[in-house]
């Protein structure tokens, strides 16, 4: 590969370049700025566990946006769940089976996902087939849930710190076990790249030569291992993070290796030509709007367990970071196009942001416009790429 | 300098990174003249026409352009200097607003001001006028959603006027519209001409050049082949300067043997899904195996909505009925109809035909991820294979599979909308207007393959608005009229003059 062939690619990826960089540039300034703080594994440990929840609604509204809907009742849907999560901890679980932590918090997961997932399956239905537009529907849902949270919770603050629980999202993995898996993992790596050149060669197309294959494993390979080092010398890896990481995996592969997900990007595309091409539009964004739900459940718990308690003010603002997130990791408002890679890496800048203007100790007005213009600057500097690769 | 000369291209050399689009190209355009710009596409016609109407500023290329006279430096906002020199573009997607009214989009950006508040009255009286002189058959209140094509290019010209447009452009004007409509277009065009404007007519119809220019200039791989009067050309000779190669036919001669009648639409009735108007009022025909059956009729008279109707992606049938083999069946939607092998290359590739962003493997397997996919997992490889050997079987020009539809040319888009519905194996295609606005060259690629594919025993149902084509490629052609079908003629008895009585709903 000559350097001009390296810089078309370069060109051609841009988008997720750029939010790498952007990524770095923002932990160097910050690095800068706190003189090395910003780096200490503490630090670094409490960002990615920051980022969990809106990770969660972020790696939903990818699906989301890429079918041209957006979804504004995540936020206030992961607060009801959290405040429905606390209910059910102190109040029934409590009652019902006493002793028993670890059950309880496991019977709270479920029953959050399946509070999530009737709300999702709720819009879902008066989106897909009464036909009404998403942006209203979860206008609606946004309030339908806030007046949800005050009703459940009678504006008081509830407990949700039992151990059981609390392990979802403050809960550490063993630093020994916490090395199994990033070796896991890099062999997982490994052994898909092997696997793939494999049936490259059965099928008889050009591979491309394999150190450029050895040097993209090898890469994310040294992430994993450095993340998981740097974490270890805190208290391990984050349960949260380990669930989100899991969650992205699965439905990443889904939006790529499946119907589900093509159908998703085909229809967001195109919806005409998706139509006339035998695809059932309304049952696949009920799908979609549903998986929406499910994942705020999701995000709820992690919230609940998070935060310690269900309160009033619960998922207050997190759907905007969520669709900030994913705008920020290249997702086209337009539909059409979109990564759960790049949304996680945006949410990660929110999130660092944050971290990083808290320990500067910025007052939280000048944080919320920094936030705003760097979403907007991404943005701007985004499309001018754009035009320039064309 | 003659005064006669309105447009003097001189040397005009454009290139683009990796391509040079002209290359040193000169002619002159006469005063009052109509002047057919004809290539096929990728010839350089559209770039030449965004230098006259500023989208590449003066800068941008080598080369002069003298406008009666001067030499034309369009810099800065330069669309706009082109306008206000009366250099007007007509083009191809209509740059209408639909919610706006026809005077509303003719004084857009030029809104009469009066004491800070638009004056309508002088909008609507002066859209009036301007529609009187040049006799344009619309009216200035009317929603231009609510138009048809033909009146929204109406519109579209009307409102270059109104900007004193002393040369007018129009890039593929006709490619939309119905042969009523064509009529009445060159009618206008010829009413532009006695009121001294000169016109660029681009279009991929041979006959219309006939129809209407002074003038041809003929354009190959962005070099001019030579310019000429009309009346000394004929049709062979424009379209040998075109491909460069002698064209012995337009159409190839296919081997086809139709066989067994394989499917029947026995007096079928629907309803618009949307308006509950009912817009097939009794459509009979049968489609024998290995058959190409032509449709033919005027716009709205039903064509597209009975090939949908078909599909199932249109409205309810609500009298009559299908026999698929001489088995009855009812089709859902297009995932039934195909199902059932009947699939449908639609009439707008870009709107209804691709997810345009998407890659070309992804287009063309869309329709059919269900062969490779198990529930968790598309089998991405075999997706790759066999989307690979359509495109080489109907050879898609392209770099690979990968790039985004969006990037080729009108005819290897098409072929790639044509490929997606071959992999579904069909035993019935319908084809509606399969070859519009796409090139000579590309055209004939397209004939030969729907040849092939009737010999192979697959049954083609093909809607076309050029006459020449339906006769030209059918084994029996079905005239439409107002919703039903109005005969259906032998290729033997079929002329242009029984198809368009029978279209007019004369006979």
């Amino acid at each position: 590969m000559n350097f001009s062939e390296l810089g078309q690619r370069f060109r051609k990826n841009i988008q997720t370049y750029i939010i790498i960089i952007a990524l770095v540039a923002i932990w160097g300034v910050f690095a800068i700025i706190t003189k090395g703080g910003y780096f200490m594994p503490q630090n670094i440990s409490n960002l990615f566990r920051q980022m969990t929840v809106t990770g969660f609604l972020a790696v939903g509204m990818v699906l989301v946006m890429v079918t041209g809907g957006i979804d504004l009742s995540v936020g206030k849907l992961a607060g009801f769940v959290s405040v429905v999560a606390a209910l059910f901890q102190r109040d029934v679980w409590f009652h019902l089976i006493p002793n028993q932590p670890v059950l309880a918090a496991i019977l709270t997961v479920f029953v959050s996902m399946i509070v999530g997932t009737l709300f999702g399956m709720y819009q879902a239905y008066i989106i897909a087939y009464l036909r009404v537009p998403a942006f209203i529907v979860t206008l609606g849902g946004m309030f339908i849930l806030n007046g949800g949270i005050l009703l459940a919770t009678g504006g008081q603050t509830i407990a949700a710190n039992q151990p059981g629980f609390s392990y979802i999202a403050q809960g550490y993995l063993n630093p020994t076990i916490g090395w199994i898996l990033g070796v896991a993992v890099v062999a997982i790596l490994v052994f898909m790249m092997f696997a793939s050149r494999r049936t490259k060669r059965k099928y008889g197309f050009e591979l491309k030569p394999i150190y450029q294959d050895l040097l993209k494993t090898g890469f994310f390979s040294l992430l994993v291992l450095v993340y998981v080092g740097v974490v270890n010398k805190y208290n391990g890896v984050q349960v949260p993070v380990l669930l989100l990481a899991l969650t992205a995996i699965i439905v990443s592969y889904v939006s790529t290796n499946t119907r589900f997900g093509r159908y998703a990007y085909a229809i967001g595309g195109n919806r005409e030509a998706a139509r006339l091409s035998g695809i059932n539009i309304k049952k696949q964004l009920f799908l979609v709007f549903t998986l929406m739900g499910l994942l705020s459940g999701i995000g709820g718990v992690v919230l609940a367990s998070y935060v310690g308690y269900g309160t009033i003010a619960a998922g207050q603002g997190y759907e905007l970071d969520a669709i900030a997130s994913c705008v920020l990791g290249g997702t086209s408002t337009l539909g059409g196009s979109g990564t759960i890679f790049g949304a996680l890496v945006g949410a990660l800048i929110m999130a660092s942001l944050n971290t990083g203007l808290q320990m500067m100790n910025v007052a939280p007005a000048w944080q919320y416009v920094l936030r705003g213009l760097v979403l907007v600057v991404a943005v701007i500097v985004d499309v001018y790429f754009k035009k320039q690769s064309n | 300098m003659d005064e006669n000369v309105i447009l003097d291209i001189q040397h005009v050399t454009k290139a683009f990174p990796g391509v040079i689009a002209l290359n040193d190209v000169s002619f002159q355009v006469q005063r009052g003249e109509i002047h057919g710009l004809c290539g096929e596409n990728g010839a350089g016609k559209s770039t030449l026409m965004k230098i006259l109407s500023g989208v590449y500023p003066h800068d941008t290329y080598e080369g002069d352009i003298f406008y009666n006279g001067e030499l034309l430096k369009l810099e800065g906002s330069a669309i706009h200097k082109a306008a206000e020199k009366g250099i007007a573009i007509v083009y191809q997607e209509l740059t209408l607003v639909p919610g706006m009214t026809v005077g509303e989009n003719i004084f857009l950006g030029k809104e009469p001001v009066e004491r800070g508040s638009i004056n309508w009255d002088r909008v609507y009286s002066d859209t009036q006028k301007i529609l009187n002189e040049y006799h344009l058959d619309v009216h200035p209140q009317d929603i231009v959603k609510n138009l048809g094509v033909g009146k929204m290019q109406m519109t579209e010209i009307a409102k270059a006027l109104s900007e004193n447009a002393k040369v007018l452009i129009l890039d593929e004007p006709t490619s939309a519209l119905s042969e009523a409509e064509v009529t009445q277009l060159m009618g206008i065009l010829q009413t532009l001409k006695e009121h001294g404007v000169t016109c660029i007519y681009i279009t991929h119809k041979i006959e219309e050049f006939f129809r209407i220019t002074d003038h041809v200039t003929v354009m190959r791989d962005g070099k001019v082949v030579t310019t000429q009067e009309t009346k000394n050309l004929t049709s062979e000779k424009l379209v040998q300067y075109m491909v460069g190669r002698e064209m012995k036919e337009r159409f190839p001669k296919g081997n086809r043997h139709p066989g067994d009648v394989i499917f029947e639409v026995d007096d079928i009735y629907a309803e618009d899904p949307d308006k509950g108007k009912e817009v097939l009022k009794g459509v009979s025909f049968n489609l024998r195996k290995g058959e190409i059956l032509g449709i033919a009729g005027l716009m709205g008279s039903g064509r597209t909505e009975l090939v949908m109707t078909i599909f199932g992606e249109y409205g309810k049938i609500t009298k009559g009925s299908m026999k698929l083999y001489g088995k009855e069946i009812t089709i859902e939607n297009g995932n039934s109809a195909m199902k059932h092998g009947i699939s449908l290359v639609p009439e707008d590739r870009k709107r209804h035909g691709l997810v345009l962003i998407q890659s070309i493997l992804k287009n063309i397997s869309l329709p059919n991820l269900d062969r490779f996919a198990s529930f968790m997992r598309i089998d991405q490889d075999a997706e790759l294979a066999e989307s690979l050997k359509f495109a080489k079987e109907l050879a898609i020009k392209t770099p690979s599979l990968f790039v985004p539809a969006e990037s080729l040319s009108g005819g290897n888009q098409q072929k790639v909308v044509i490929s997606k519905w071959l992999m579904s194996g069909p035993k019935i295609l319908i084809m509606d207007d399969p070859t519009r606005g796409i090139d000579v060259g590309a055209k004939y690629e397209i004939y030969k393959l729907m040849n092939e594919l009737a010999e192979q025993g697959i049954s083609i149902i093909m809607i076309s608005s050029d006459l020449q084509e339906v006769i030209g490629m059918s084994d029996r052609i079905m005239v439409m009229c107002h919703g039903s079908s109005n005969g259906i003629l032998e290729i033997a008895d079929a002329t242009q003059e029984r198809i368009m009585t029978l279209a007019t709903g004369i006979a």
